[in-house]
């Protein structure tokens, strides 16, 4: 074989060389060495030497050659395509078959281009708009299609509650709640001295520090409260049903179930929905009381507003409804957020790559579908004059 | 050096996972312009065997001498200059989801050479060819090739370089018959026609009594080479289990 004598790693490789003469329309190409892609610029080289035209009669010696690989039995073929496409004929001295056969199986005359045609950047453009517009009616559609399957679910298995997986909804309710506490309790604590530090410098011009408290107070429990711990747990919790669930779907796990007689919905997403709604609104609350705390020790610091004096003030601007209209929301959201997550796990097709596309999908989605829902409240609260 | 000098050399190998030892005192030698086929049990460290040859796991005893250098002594450079002589074919063919076949084929000269764009253009035409891919194929993404497609693109992309070793890893695996015999076919035409070493790790007998010149067989912690009519008479009872059972007698019989 060619190769077995090019063994040596990083060895002396032998030197191209390429001779040319030529006598009135005849020319002699005789090649020896290594004509391999380590060589290629060399290669290139030796055969850019011009050679005077009308050649009729080209032989190519390449019994000296000691190795040839796809790369240099390319760039000779070319060159003697070349030449023979002017109308020379070919006479080819090889050292073995082997050698033969390669500079013919290279000849790939066909030019095609590797990147597909491009059309103009405002067509597709247009052509993205078109597609994910159809696309989000057929996601809204099918979305609403299994808001629809889970109710029902959800109904039939509330009239017969042994069918509900309690161990799995405990489980669910410890992931999304409980492991959620400390860096939820941290973030909230932080957006409280952050709102409270800003709201204070605004006030301060108008005297009227201590109205910080009453914006605090408002702020939190009506909407910061709420929508920080469901934008938190649609990245947290959210995220990991879809991708647990899409990598159940990639692992034929959800169709298996579906053959031993188990209901994908009443398995894995109705424990999945219900957790949520319980665990949702208990974080909102422990998120609210952390976000105030974060506010009252800023207000004890910084503005010289005493804890007593805090729950005073506190109390006073604030009603039962103030607290209500934020924690109503909880459940709504969470639901939400459960139902996207796992409809996109089960959107999930085939490869690994989609369940990172849908675990994607399913935070942008429930985050998008949360703030809408947000939007909503405050029109029909604004409404009812609350 | 002489020709005759095995092109991998594997003296005493050792590799183990936590207190599971896979591989013990194993030796391999493979010679230049070979096929040799790589078989054993589901669990007895086949490709295991391959990761450690090529690094992507280190060996915990032992040596391994792949074209001469011995790949425990090799700097970062060397590696480098290694990885360009051989060509690897991952199971389920590892081509970049991101990238288009062309493109894959691509990324070896982008990191390896210094060629003009146009002459890598033509060189990738030329193997997106010789793997028996239609020429439109290059411009086309993993997700819409079929399995076998996507094996020859694979195969395209470790022909790059033009190695001089080639690693397949279970090539037809997930192929139907009729696919798998045409690659097994393609992989023995590309063998002779560029002169390559093949390692092959694979579980199909087709392949093995089709294209192998020699196998190598992994039971217990060891490896036993020979050709298939050696291996034949070989009295280990896996050895004559694997040969004799009814899919290795049918396999036999075919060829």
């Amino acid at each position: 074989m060619t190769k077995a004598t090019n063994l040596p790693p990083i060895a002396p490789i032998d030197a191209v060389s390429a001779r040319m003469a030529h006598s009135a329309d005849h020319l002699r190409l005789v090649a020896s060495g290594a004509w391999t892609l380590a060589q290629i610029h060399q290669i290139e080289a030796a055969l850019a030497v011009g050679h005077p035209p009308d050649i009729r009669q080209l032989r190519v010696d390449l019994s000296a050659v000691t190795a040839l690989d796809t790369a240099g039995a390319y760039v000779l073929s070319r060159w003697i395509r070349r030449i023979t496409h002017e109308g020379a004929e070919l006479e080819l001295h090889v050292a073995n078959e082997a050698q033969k056969a390669l500079l013919h199986r290279v000849e790939v005359v066909e030019r095609r281009p590797l990147a597909r045609q491009r059309s103009s950047a405002f067509v597709l453009m247009l052509d993205r708009i078109g597609r994910a517009t159809i696309e989000f009616r057929h996601a809204a559609h099918d979305l609403l299609g299994f808001f629809g399957i889970v109710v029902i679910t959800m109904f039939r298995v509330l009239a017969q509650p042994r069918r509900l997986r309690f161990i799995s909804l405990v489980a669910h309710i410890e992931r999304i709640g409980l492991h959620a506490l400390p860096i939820l309790g941290l973030l909230s604590f932080l957006i409280g001295v952050v709102l409270a530090y800003q709201g204070a410098d605004q006030l301060r011009a108008y005297g009227a520090e201590i109205f910080t408290v009453n914006l605090l107070g408002i702020s939190i429990l009506r909407e910061l409260g709420v929508l920080l711990t469901a934008i938190m747990v649609a990245g947290r919790s959210g995220s990991a049903f879809a991708a647990e669930i899409g990598t159940m779907k990639v692992n034929e796990e959800v169709d298996a179930m579906t053959t031993l007689g188990l209901d994908p919905i009443e398995v894995l997403v109705l424990p999945r929905i219900l957790a949520m709604l319980i665990a949702l609104p208990l974080l909102t609350l422990y998120a609210s009381l952390m976000a105030l705390g974060g506010g009252a020790v800023m207000a004890m610091t910084a503005l010289d507003i005493g804890f007593a004096q805090f729950l005073n003030q506190l109390s006073g601007a604030i009603v039962a409804s103030t607290f209500w209209t934020g924690m109503i929301k909880a459940p709504v959201f969470a639901f939400a957020i459960a139902l996207v997550g796992c409809y996109e796990g089960l959107q999930v097709t085939g490869s690994a790559e989609s369940v990172g596309h849908h675990t994607t999908r399913s935070v942008v989605e429930s985050i998008f579908l949360v703030i809408i829902a947000d939007a909503a409240f405050s029109i029909l609260f604004s409404i009812m004059g609350v | 050096m002489t020709p005759d000098q095995p092109v991998i050399r594997v003296r005493g190998l050792v590799t183990r996972f936590g207190t599971h030892t896979i591989h013990d005192g194993l030796d391999l030698d493979v010679r230049p312009g070979e096929v040799i086929g790589v078989v054993g049990g589901s669990g007895s460290g086949k490709s295991v065997l391959l990761r450690t040859i090529i690094g992507l796991k280190r060996p915990e005893g032992g040596s391994i001498d792949v074209l001469g250098r011995s790949t425990a002594k090799l700097d970062t450079a060397g590696w480098k200059a290694l990885q360009s002589r051989w060509g690897v074919l991952f199971q389920n063919g590892a081509l970049f989801s991101a990238l288009t076949v062309a493109q894959n084929v691509r990324v070896p000269f982008l990191e390896h050479t210094d060629l003009a764009a146009k002459l890598v253009g033509d060189l990738i035409r030329v193997k997106i060819d010789m793997v028996g891919l239609p020429a439109e194929a290059g411009a086309k993404y993993p997700s819409e090739l079929s399995g076998g497609m996507r094996k020859r693109a694979a195969l395209a992309r470790a022909l790059a370089l033009d190695p001089e070793i080639l690693f397949l890893d279970e090539p037809t695996a997930g192929l139907d018959p009729i696919s798998a015999a045409a690659f097994d076919q393609l992989i023995r035409d590309l063998q002779r026609a560029l002169g390559l070493t093949v390692v092959i790790v694979t579980h199909d007998l087709d392949t093995l009594v089709t294209i192998t010149d020699r196998i190598a067989v992994l039971v217990d912690t060891r490896i036993i080479v020979g050709t298939l009519n050696e291996l034949l008479d070989n009295p280990h009872p896996w050895i004559r289990e694997y040969f004799h059972g009814p899919r290795g007698r049918a396999a036999r019989h075919e060829s």
